[in-house]
């Protein structure tokens, strides 16, 4: 591991860049998209100072709510990961796997190889202004114009040996941290099962991330990873995942809803089934999803899904008010009623009670 | 403050750019479209190409009473069965959910959201309540809006009615420091008077 960066001389092009930089990052600390939440932001800085090493004072990690996959890091230290991303990691091995090939560009300083070779005083500028500030230009499902993505692909695009090298030192350092490096090839794996769920979409999903528009293809990297690791083992880390993520995931799965890629989502939450069966909380956003498609079935496979909900842990009351709109909508009124009067129950005092009894009132 | 003004500049950079031309709506009776109307105690402004606003894509009208990128108020006037409440906010974009006859506030809130978080804008609704509305049984809910172009904190207030299966909503929002509590009352006594003639 080189020793740490210091910060460049403020005359000097890098030291200019570096300012802009930090412009950027005092923006992402005011902005409402960050967040805040202290275990999350434990666990994760955590993790990234543990693969760090002597770098840890040097790095600094911001979770941003954006519901892509996607993370980055600047030569100043900035490291941002999306809260997209977040939710599809099963455990700590596969966020460490994300962040330790991050960090193999910091520790190589590609993205300065990067700005040093763009032509441009206003190419510098867009890699700075759009990258860096990503959060700002790009929105749920695509960005704000086809220039932009273009633009920042285009100057984020590593070398395929860059890339290696990044993943060969990432891989390194999760496994020095203990954590069990098969778990880095998994990450792309979970990636491609969603993008092969539906080609078109998938198409839109890899130019809408930052990460997946300028690296490699996914499925040559999970081989890599894979063979890279070999028979090694180590540490995941599942349980203190969920514990750290657990009280930020209902808004982050409430925001992969909105972004109505229903046959990701549906991959995606499927996954996060499989991995905890009695998952209330996911079984309960499956039903969400079919019932936002709105599809012919949809309301029946809704409805399914709720009942399957009701008997799994961490389901919330919003279910049976999910349930009794499906049922008013199809002219189930006693069931409707039954499924409102269950809601008020176990929530008394939501922000909907009056409107809820209306209903209830109206079947 | 200054933070908030200089995070507001790109915003209004974006409208003289787009050049939104408003003209006065004076106090008194004032109509919206040929269906709608309310009794306003002060000055708002109405733009004439409400197109661009990204809180409010798509309305039958926009209001603003400091200018649109502080705050907007937005009419979605006698939305028909198998219409969405606005537009799509960019040419290729995902169709936004149609209104269906029979829908439940809570759907509605639903159509709303998906319409003003169509730039990746965060939304959390507030309290969801039966309420008059331009003389019909409607609803009101409050929201919370966090703008995804600046990071900043919104706040919203909407009212909604269902007459002869055409949906009218008329929704207010500002930055949730110092705006929205400032003209919440104007909005609030401009929404007892509203009323729907389809």
């Amino acid at each position: 591991m080189p020793p740490r960066f210091a910060h460049p001389d403020p005359a000097s092009d890098e030291g200019g860049w570096w300012s802009q930089m930090d412009r950027e990052e005092q923006r992402l600390r005011a902005s409402g998209f960050l967040i805040r939440d202290k275990a999350l932001n434990e666990m994760v800085s955590g993790i990234a100072c543990r693969l760090a090493g002597a770098h840890c004072p040097d790095l600094r990690v911001y979770l941003v709510r954006t519901p892509l996959f996607n993370a980055m890091m600047a030569p100043n230290g900035m490291m941002q990961i999306w809260s997209g991303l977040l939710l599809r990691m099963t455990n700590e091995a596969q966020l460490a796997a994300v962040i330790g090939h991050e960090m193999g560009h910091y520790l190589e300083r590609h993205s300065i190889d990067r700005i040093r070779s763009a032509k441009t005083a206003t190419a510098v500028g867009h890699y700075l202004g759009l990258a860096l500030g990503a959060v700002r230009s790009s929105n749920a499902g695509h960005f704000a114009n086809a220039a932009d993505i273009a633009l920042i692909a285009g100057f984020l695009s590593y070398g395929r040996d860059q890339e290696r090298e990044a993943d060969r030192i990432g891989l390194n350092l999760m496994t020095q941290a203990g954590y069990a490096p098969l778990e880095a090839s998994r990450v792309w794996e979970q990636m491609l099962e969603e993008v092969r769920a539906d080609p078109m979409e998938g198409e839109d999903f890899w130019r809408a991330s930052i990460l997946f528009a300028t690296h490699p293809p996914a499925r040559e990297r999970r081989e890599t990873l894979a063979e890279l690791a070999g028979s090694a083992g180590g540490r995941t880390g599942e349980a203190e995942y969920r514990a750290a993520l657990a009280a930020q995931r209902p808004a982050f799965v409430s925001d992969e809803l909105k972004r109505r890629k229903f046959l990701q989502t549906r991959v995606l939450f499927e996954r996060l089934l499989k991995a905890v069966p009695d998952d209330g909380e996911i079984q309960y956003a499956l039903g969400e999803a079919f019932r936002m498609r709105d599809g012919v079935g949809d309301a029946q496979s809704a409805l399914d899904a709720y009942r399957k909900a009701q008997a799994m842990r961490g389901s919330p009351p919003e279910l049976y008010r999910s349930m009794g709109l499906l049922e008013r909508q199809r002219g189930q009124h006693a069931e409707a009623r039954a499924s409102f009067a269950r809601y008020l129950e176990l929530k008394p005092g939501a922000s909907d009670a009056e409107l809820v009894r209306r209903y209830m009132a109206s079947e | 403050m200054m933070r908030a003004l200089r995070a507001l500049l790109p915003l209004a950079l974006l409208a003289l750019a787009s050049c939104a031309p408003m003209v006065m709506v004076a106090p008194g009776p004032a109509a919206v479209r040929d269906d709608f109307s309310v009794t306003v105690d002060s000055i708002w402004n109405r733009l004439t190409y409400p197109g661009i606003v990204f809180m409010a894509p798509g309305a039958s009208e926009i209001w603003t009473a400091e200018g649109i990128p502080l705050d907007v108020l937005a009419f979605y006037i006698g939305v028909r069965e198998g219409d969405a409440l606005g537009r799509v906010l960019e040419r290729g974009g995902k169709p936004l959910a149609s209104y269906r006859a029979g829908m439940t506030p809570h759907e509605i809130v639903e159509l709303y959201e998906q319409l003003v978080t169509q730039d990746g804008s965060a939304f959390t609704l507030g309290r969801l309540a039966p309420h008059r509305f331009g003389g019909a049984d409607g609803f009101r809910f409050e929201y919370a809006l966090t703008r995804k172009h600046d990071g900043l904190a919104l706040s919203g207030v909407a009212y909604g009615a269902v007459i002869g299966k055409r949906l009218t909503l008329m929704a207010f929002t500002a930055p949730r420091m110092y705006y929205f509590a400032k003209y919440l009352p104007r909005v609030e006594a401009m929404a007892g008077t509203a009323q729907i003639k389809y």
